[in-house]
C-alpha cells in the first residue's frame, strides 16, 4: 500500500459525497470538528491521522456508493464505530475519508421465535441487552467499553470481553452479515441458520477482519437464555501470583467455568479506586479476582460460588466478597471496566497491551512480567480476562524518562514481551487487535506464509487497496 | 454498645416502574434490595461496634421476602436480625410501621443506639427513623453525616442541616439517621454470607408484639396515598449559544446575568 497513490479529498468529491448522503451529514474543512474522528481511545497521540472528510451515511446504499466513488477516485476510506477501539483501528493513517456508523443505530428486529436479533452496525452493544431483557433473551458479548462501544466495532474487532471464559468470544454468535464490500457491492452473508455450510465461510472471515474487507450494515446475533441470577465475587489476595495461580485450578480443580475470572493486581485497583472513589479496603491486597457465576438455579448457583469462595480462601484469598445483587454487582465491575481509562490518567507514556496465552500459561506469564519490569526499569499495571488467557499488561513509562527514550525503548520491550507470549504459545492481541498499533509486530508471531495468504484476501475483496488501508500488515 | 439498625427491603431502583393506575410501585418480577441508604447506617454500626465492641441488631418489617434484606445485612457483620411479618401489617404507612417497629425494639430491648438510614428510596418519606424515636420517647438525631466522637457514654455527631452542619453530643439510648456521606458501606463477605445461610431469623407477628390490631396495617394508617404519577418538568431551560470566539462573551454574560437573577452567585 503505496500511500503516494492515493488522491486527496477535492472539494467536488465533498460535494459528491454531501449528495450522497445530504448536506449536513458531511464534515469538511473544520479541523475542530474531524480532530475526534483522527483518533480512538489509544493513550497518547502517536496513532492518530485527521480524516479529509467526515461522512455519516443513513444506509448500505449510500455507503456503496461513497465506496463507487472512492475506487474511482482512489481515496482511501476508513470505517469508524464508536472510536472505543485500541489498536488504531479507525484512524485514518492515509486520511481521506472517515464513515462513521453512528446514524446506522437502529435495533432492526428481535426474533425471539429463533432467538436472534437484527441490529445496524451503530447500536451501542449495551443497547441490545437492555432492550431484551424484559424477554428473558440476552446477548452474551460483553466488552467493557459496552456503554459505549459500537456493536459493528464489536464484530470488526470480534471483541471478547468479559464472559468470554464461559460464553466465548463475538464471532460465536454472529450468524449472518449484510455487507458492502470495498468495490461497493452489498452482499448477504449467512442468515438466521444455526448450521450453514454453503461454501466458504466468508461471514466469519468478515468477523475480525478490523474494517479492511467491508461495513456491516446489518448484523444478525445468537441470542440466549437470559440466566436469573449473577453473584460476583471479589477475592483479595496477597500478592499477584497467588492469585493468578489460582485462575486456571477454579475450572481445573474446583470444576466450575465461571462466567468470567478477571485479574487486577494492585496498581491496577488502586488506580482505578482513586479514580471512582472506591473505597473498597484494597490497601492491604495485592491482587483481586474477580469471579462471576451465573445460571437459573439460584441454590445450585449458591453451591457455586460458596465452592469457588473456598476454593479461593484455601489458596490464600485474605477475604471473599460477595455480590448476588444488581446494585453490588454494579459497584464491582465498575471498578473493572473503568482501569483502562484510570490507568490512561497515569502518564501519556504507556502502552496497553493484549496479550493472549493458553489459560494455563498465565501464571507464568506474570512472573515473566516481573522480569521485565526489573530488566527495563518500567512497571507494569496489570489487568484482564484471565481465566480466558487474555491479559491486559499496561507498559508505563518510568517517570524520569523522555518522550525520545521512551519510543525508543518501548519496541525493545514489545519485542521481548511478544516473544515471551510466542514461547508459551500466545499472540500479540487476544480482542484490541492489530490495527496500525501492533502491525510491525506481526511478523514476531506468525509466519510469512500466513501473511501472504492474508494478502491475498485482502486484494481480492479491495483489489485497489481503498478500504481502511495501513492496518494489520503492509 | 447494642445498636439496632432498622431496614427496608425496596426495590432496585434501576428496574422500578410504576402502575399508574394503581398508583402503586410493581414489585413483581423486580428485584430487592435493602434500602441503599440503610447500608450506610449498617456501616457506620459496625464500625461503632468494631470500636466500642458490643452487638449489632438488623431489624425489618416487611413480607418473608425481606428475610432476604436481614440477610444480607448479617452477611455484611450484623450480629443478629428480627423481621417483623404478619398479614396484618400489610398496607402499614410511615405511623404505622414506626409503632410496630418501635414495639419490636421494646422487645429487642436494652439498646444504646438505633442508628437509620435517612429515608427509603421506595417510599421517599424519611419519617419513619424519627417515627420511631418518637414512640420510643428517645431523642434523635437527624441527618448525621459526620460521627466525630463516642464513647459508651454520648456521641458527638454533625448534621446536615439547610445552611451547613451543626455539631450534637447525646447521651443513650438515642436515634441517629444518617445521610449517606457519614460512611462508605461495606461489601458482604463469603464468611457473612455462610453465617447469614445458618442464621435463624426469629419471625415476629402480631401476636408476638402484643400490638392493638386496630392500630396496625391498613387499618392503622392514618394517610392514605390518592394519587401517584409522573409529574411534569416545569422548569424552563434557557438557552444561549456560542459558536465561535466572537459570540462567546455575549453568552457568558448571558449564563452570568442568570445565576445573579436567582441570587445564586
Amino acid at each position: 500500500m503505496n500511500p503516494a497513490k492515493y488522491n486527496s479529498v477535492t472539494a467536488e468529491v465533498a460535494d459528491e459525497l454531501k449528495r450522497i448522503v445530504g448536506e449536513k451529514f458531511v464534515i469538511f474543512k473544520d479541523d475542530e470538528k474531524l480532530e475526534p474522528y483522527s483518533r480512538d481511545e489509544i493513550p497518547g497521540t502517536e496513532y492518530r491521522a485527521m480524516p479529509e472528510v467526515v461522512v455519516r451515511p443513513g444506509t448500505a446504499e449510500e455507503i456503496a456508493l461513497i465506496m463507487n466513488l472512492a475506487n474511482r477516485e482512489m481515496i482511501p476510506v476508513t470505517p469508524r464505530g464508536a472510536g472505543s477501539g485500541l489498536s488504531g483501528g479507525a484512524v485514518p493513517v492515509f486520511g481521506g475519508i472517515v464513515v462513521s456508523m453512528d446514524r446506522m443505530n437502529e435495533i432492526i428486529e428481535v426474533d425471539k421465535e429463533n432467538m436472534m436479533i437484527t441490529v445496524e452496525a451503530g447500536v451501542v452493544s449495551n443497547e441490545i441487552n437492555e432492550r431484551l431483557k424484559d424477554d428473558g433473551l440476552f446477548y452474551a458479548g460483553y466488552p467493557m467499553s459496552l456503554e459505549t462501544c459500537f456493536i459493528g466495532g464489536n464484530v470488526a474487532e470480534n471483541a471478547g470481553g468479559g464472559k468470554a471464559v464461559k460464553y466465548g468470544v463475538t464471532s460465536r454468535y454472529v450468524l449472518g452479515l449484510e455487507v458492502v464490500t470495498p468495490t461497493g457491492e452489498i452482499v448477504q452473508l449467512g442468515g438466521k441458520r444455526i448450521k450453514d455450510v454453503t461454501g466458504y465461510n466468508i461471514l466469519q472471515l468478515m468477523v475480525g477482519s478490523e474494517g479492511t474487507l467491508g461495513f456491516f450494515t446489518k448484523i444478525i446475533l445468537k441470542l440466549m437464555p437470559l440466566p436469573k441470577y449473577q453473584v460476583d465475587l471479589l477475592c483479595l489476595f496477597n500478592t499477584s501470583r497467588e492469585a493468578i495461580d489460582v485462575v486456571p485450578r477454579i475450572m481445573t480443580e474446583g470444576g466450575v467455568i465461571p462466567t468470567s475470572i478477571e485479574f487486577m493486581d494492585k496498581l491496577a485497583v488502586k488506580t482505578t479506586c482513586d479514580y471512582l472513589n472506591e473505597t473498597l479496603p484494597y490497601e492491604n491486597a495485592g491482587a483481586m479476582l474477580l469471579i462471576s457465576v451465573d445460571g437459573s438455579d439460584k441454590a445450585r448457583l449458591e453451591e457455586e460460588y460458596e465452592l469457588i469462595g473456598e476454593f479461593c480462601e484455601k489458596a490464600g484469598a485474605t477475604e471473599v466478597y460477595v455480590a448476588d445483587n444488581p446494585t453490588t454487582s454494579e459497584r464491582i465491575w465498575k471498578i473493572r471496566r473503568n482501569i483502562a481509562e484510570a490507568c490512561s490518567l497515569i502518564t501519556p507514556r504507556q502502552c496497553g497491551e493484549d496479550i493472549v496465552v493458553p489459560p494455563a500459561s498465565i501464571p507464568v506469564m506474570i512472573s515473566e512480567f516481573d522480569k521485565i519490569c526489573g530488566k527495563f526499569d518500567v512497571t507494569i499495571p496489570c489487568f484482564g480476562h484471565a481465566g480466558d488467557g487474555n491479559l491486559h499488561a499496561r507498559i508505563v513509562s518510568n517517570p524520569d524518562w523522555t518522550d525520545e527514550y521512551w519510543h525508543d525503548i518501548l519496541p525493545k520491550i514489545l519485542v521481548e514481551l511478544y516473544a515471551l507470549t510466542k514461547k508459551l504459545g500466545g499472540t500479540l492481541s487476544g480482542e484490541h487487535g492489530i490495527g496500525c498499533k501492533r502491525k510491525k509486530y506481526i511478523g514476531h508471531v506468525v509466519s510469512e506464509v500466513y501473511i501472504n495468504l492474508m494478502r491475498a484476501v485482502k486484494n481480492a475483496f479491495d483489489p485497489n487497496h481503498i478500504l481502511n488501508p495501513g492496518k494489520i500488515f503492509d | 454498645m447494642r445498636i439496632i439498625v432498622p431496614i427496608k427491603q425496596v426495590p432496585e431502583t434501576k428496574s422500578v416502574r410504576m402502575d399508574e393506575s394503581t398508583g402503586t410501585v410493581i414489585r413483581e418480577g423486580v428485584e430487592s434490595i435493602i434500602n441503599p441508604l440503610d447500608l450506610y447506617a449498617i456501616e457506620l454500626a459496625l464500625q461503632i461496634k468494631e470500636k466500642l465492641g458490643g452487638e449489632v441488631v438488623a431489624l425489618t418489617m416487611g413480607p418473608p421476602k425481606a428475610l432476604e434484606a436481614l440477610k444480607e445485612a448479617v452477611a455484611m457483620g450484623v450480629d443478629e436480625a428480627r423481621l417483623v411479618s404478619d398479614r396484618v401489617f400489610g398496607g402499614s404507612d410511615t405511623w404505622a410501621t414506626s409503632d410496630a417497629l418501635s414495639e419490636a425494639i421494646r422487645k429487642i430491648g436494652n439498646f444504646d443506639l438505633i442508628i437509620c438510614g435517612e429515608r427509603a428510596t421506595d417510599g421517599d418519606t424519611g419519617q419513619v427513623g424519627p417515627g420511631i424515636a418518637a414512640f420510643l420517647d428517645i431523642p434523635v438525631l437527624s441527618y448525621v453525616n459526620k460521627l466525630a466522637e463516642i464513647n459508651d457514654d454520648e456521641c458527638v455527631v454533625h448534621r446536615l442541616i439547610e445552611r451547613g452542619e451543626d455539631v450534637s453530643s447525646c447521651g443513650y439510648p438515642l436515634l441517629l439517621t444518617v445521610v449517606k456521606e457519614v460512611s462508605d458501606p461495606r461489601l458482604p463477605t463469603l464468611r457473612g454470607k455462610k453465617k447469614a445461610k445458618n442464621l435463624d431469623i426469629p419471625v415476629w407477628g402480631e401476636k408476638d408484639l402484643g400490638l392493638d390490631a386496630s392500630l396496625l396495617g391498613l387499618k392503622g394508617s392514618p394517610t392514605r396515598v390518592a394519587k401517584i404519577f409522573r409529574p411534569k418538568v416545569t422548569r424552563e431551560c434557557e438557552m444561549t449559544v456560542a459558536n465561535d470566539h466572537t459570540s462567546i462573551e455575549a453568552a457568558c454574560a448571558n449564563v452570568a446575568e442568570f445565576l445573579t437573577r436567582r441570587n445564586l452567585i
